[in-house]
């Protein structure tokens, strides 16, 4: 099913990233009420699933009500950082102006800062998507998940690793925009990393201090009953967006990109990569919203601003689109993803086939079609606060109508 | 005393960051808003009470704020959000109601391609909420109230300078007052029934109505026929709100006689003309409202660009428009996307400056 993707020049790419930015403008054109509500929907679901939950953990007795108590309040924490939480901080509904779906101003549910987040995943992975050495979200620094990676002995350890890193998967995504692995290549100094890492420590304390101290003492006698069941919530939320996560960018036919092929890269070939670099995971309706819709990766690596609900709608002419230009739609069951990954995971522990994976993927000549054709284009180095770093300047984008 | 309003903060200001941390106030305003959606910890909003044809394209929105309203002085205005096709809309309109009266009220005319007036004349009826804006302006009456007073408008204009007559007349302040109104005709005399009840009443207010429709006086304002009506008008205390053209050779009459002093104005806000071109600009004045300072855009390029040029440092991150890093509310004045073409006028509106090209001098909030 995986098929590989024919290789576009960059006419083709540019020509194909038309037909998309086509039906993003149509897709903008119609945003309105119904968005809204849907949107609104989730978070009264959200809301009064947490409050559910929170009564039945409080007042309750007995197994029963605990199950249903952790449940649902799972449930709104999974709603909350997913459909609600990651779709508004990606500036989904900033069209709205409405400042309680505002994406700068939003914070979420979980340890993880809102603006560490919009760093380390609006910018630095949408913008640098699955390109080895820029996007840090390729295996988090520490997992082998590709065999173009090169393989160290620690990746024995990743099937444990990757065990321990989805039941606490907020803590993993919390740490991620610390990069702590800087500290031993020499990158950061210790005093660096203390300034990045204490708005990430001031509300991950904050959250400690929620779900274990403020809401089990408002149960008094049922303290312990409540801090367990809040555990139990969080530890649901971190397996389900550790597996929707990881069934997005790592499952077998999925590409990793070098850095010297993508320099120079065009709006059309930023569309190419990020459709060859992220997994659709099928499924219905209900899958799709506690998935936030990742369960659609490809259309919101190709539209991450556009509500996230909309994507399933969109994708059969996304598919279209990528059949017309011989490009792999890269899609299949929740439980066909999932064991790709994990196979994938396991396998990659052992040194691998990094360059047999390569040859299979590069024909030759294409490295010297992908590097043809810049000017007019500039590469600009621009200083950040965290240091040099390197980014493509694209040309104004056709206007699609004037006035 | 003092310590103790100073420790009442203090304890405030913790309660609120408490408040935020555990997302309890995120709760607490779902929640109320749920039980009556006009409610809010912190939003300004207001439930319709009752809908008036004034005129034939003129309604009053007659409102009950929530309690974050803090009141308003005869001749200011106040903001009122709709929320069109998913998308929140603001627009000015002066407040008609008096300051002491329980209700606040805005009297809008609909504008053949106004959105705004358009959606609340179609679609607001009694029991609708609407966002608020705090009451501001500077039009307003002196205090104290001076004797000779000359209240002149025309059209829709007439909203503020009714607030301040029922301002005055509730506070039995109307000692010599002339009340100058121009209108199409008699029909189109927004509170005309009002405003003859009024003058009944009180011996100090004189009323004049100009109506385009009266073939014994000239069309719109006149100077010569002014004056004639109100020859002391140099002396009064004036204030003037109404149509462009009116409110122009009014404040050039006062200036002629060097009375311009006494002369305070409401303008609405006029249109900005559109710059042609589209992929360089040529010297637009760029406002930063929060740094104060002007920047220049000149030349290719997106404003993020425009900006970093002229030695800003913006929040930005992809540059290509997807990360929503750089967005940043636009004030006042134009621009277009670089990726939709999508036309950006209204003030208040959000924009991704790396993808936005001025269209107009622009007010920033950066």
């Amino acid at each position: 099913m995986n098929t590989q993707s024919k290789n576009l020049t960059r006419e083709e790419a540019d020509a194909f990233g038309r037909e998309l930015d086509a039906l993003r403008q149509e897709v903008v054109a119609d945003l309105g009420e119904r968005d809204v509500a849907h949107i609104r929907q989730v978070i009264r679901t959200a809301n009064r699933s947490e409050a559910a939950g929170r009564v039945l953990l409080h007042f309750g007795l007995g197994p029963v009500s605990f199950v249903l108590g952790t449940s649902a309040l799972g449930l709104s924490k999974i709603l909350e950082n997913m459909e609600i939480g990651h779709n508004i901080m990606h500036g989904q509904y900033d069209w709205t102006r409405d400042p309680a779906l505002d994406s700068q101003r939003y914070e979420w549910d979980n340890v993880c800062t809102g603006d560490d987040w919009r760093h380390s995943h609006n910018y630095e992975h949408h913008t640098y998507t699955n390109i080895l050495g820029k996007d840090r979200d390729v295996g988090y620094g520490f997992l082998r998940v590709a065999p173009e990676q090169e393989w160290k002995p620690i990746h024995l350890t990743q099937p444990i690793v990757a065990a321990f890193l989805a039941l606490f998967f907020q803590w993993g995504v919390g740490g991620h925009d610390l990069r702590i692995d800087e500290l031993f290549s020499g990158k950061q100094t210790p005093a660096q990393l203390g300034k990045r890492a204490r708005p990430f420590l001031t509300k991950a304390a904050w959250q400690l201090l929620k779900d274990y101290a403020f809401f089990p003492a408002l149960a008094l006698g049922n303290a312990p009953r409540v801090a367990l069941g809040n555990l139990f919530a969080n530890g649901t939320r971190n397996l389900w967006t550790f597996a929707v996560i990881f069934c997005g960018h790592f499952p077998e036919g999925v590409r990793l990109y070098d850095q010297a092929e993508t320099e120079n890269e065009s709006r059309g070939q930023w569309y190419v990569r990020q459709l060859n670099g992220s997994a659709n995971i099928e499924g219905n309706r209900w899958l799709h919203v506690l998935t936030g819709h990742l369960s659609h990766q490809i259309e919101h690596h190709l539209f991450p601003d556009i509500p996230a609900a909309r994507y399933p709608e969109m994708a059969p002419r996304v598919r279209e689109i990528c059949a017309r230009y011989g490009q792999s739609y890269n899609t299949g069951s929740f439980r066909r993803q999932l064991s790709s990954v994990i196979g994938r995971i396991v396998r990659l522990s052992l040194p691998g086939p990094k360059l047999a994976a390569k040859l299979m993927r590069s024909a030759p000549g294409e490295v010297a079609a992908v590097n043809f054709a810049c000017a007019g284009r500039e590469t600009v180095r621009e200083s950040s606060e965290s240091g040099e770093e390197l980014a493509v300047r694209f040309p104004a984008p056709p206007l699609l109508c004037l006035g | 005393m003092v310590s103790m309003s100073k420790m009442g903060a203090v304890w405030r200001s913790a309660g609120s960051t408490v408040a935020e941390r555990l997302f309890l106030d995120r709760q607490a305003e779902f929640w109320m808003g749920e039980l009556d959606p006009v409610r809010s910890l912190g939003e300004l909003r207001a439930r319709v009470v009752e809908v008036i044809e004034e005129t034939r394209d003129t309604k009053t929105f007659v409102l009950r704020p929530n309690a974050a309203w803090r009141g308003h002085r005869a001749g200011q205005y106040t903001s009122v959000e709709a929320e069109i096709d998913g998308v929140r809309v603001r627009r000015c309109y002066s407040i008609s109601s008096g300051p002491s009266e329980a209700l606040v009220s805005i009297t809008v005319k609909r504008l053949a391609d106004g959105r705004v007036s358009s959606w609340l004349h179609e679609n607001v009826r009694a029991g609708h909420i609407l966002g608020l804006g705090a009451a501001a302006g500077d039009f307003v009456l002196p205090s104290p109230t001076p004797d000779k007073l000359l209240l002149l408008s025309g059209g829709s204009g007439i909203t503020p300078v009714m607030s301040m007559l029922r301002d005055l007349s509730v506070r039995d302040a109307i000692r010599d007052l002339v009340f100058v109104h121009h209108a199409r005709s008699h029909a189109e005399v927004i509170f005309g029934e009002e405003l003859a009840d009024l003058a009944a009443r009180y011996t100090g207010l004189r009323l004049v109505l100009c109506l385009d429709d009266d073939a014994s006086s000239p069309r719109g304002f006149d100077e010569t026929h002014f004056a004639k009506l109100v020859p002391d008008f140099a002396e009064r205390s004036t204030f003037l709100c109404g149509p462009k053209p009116l409110m122009d050779r009014a404040e050039r009459l006062f200036e002629s006689v060097g009375a311009s002093d006494r002369l305070e104005l409401e303008r609405f806000t006029p249109a900005l003309r559109l710059l042609p071109t589209l992929t360089s600009v040529d010297g637009v004045q760029v406002r930063l409202g929060r740094s104060e300072r002007n920047v220049v855009a000149k030349g290719q390029g997106s404003l993020l660009e425009q900006l970093e040029r002229a030695g800003e440092r913006p929040a930005h991150g992809c540059r290509i428009g997807i990360c929503h890093t750089c967005k940043c509310r636009k004030q006042s004045g134009t621009v277009q996307n670089l990726v939709t073409g999508e036309v950006s006028s209204e003030p208040d509106q959000e924009i991704q400056l790396c993808i936005s090209m001025p269209r107009s001098d622009l007010e920033l909030d950066l």
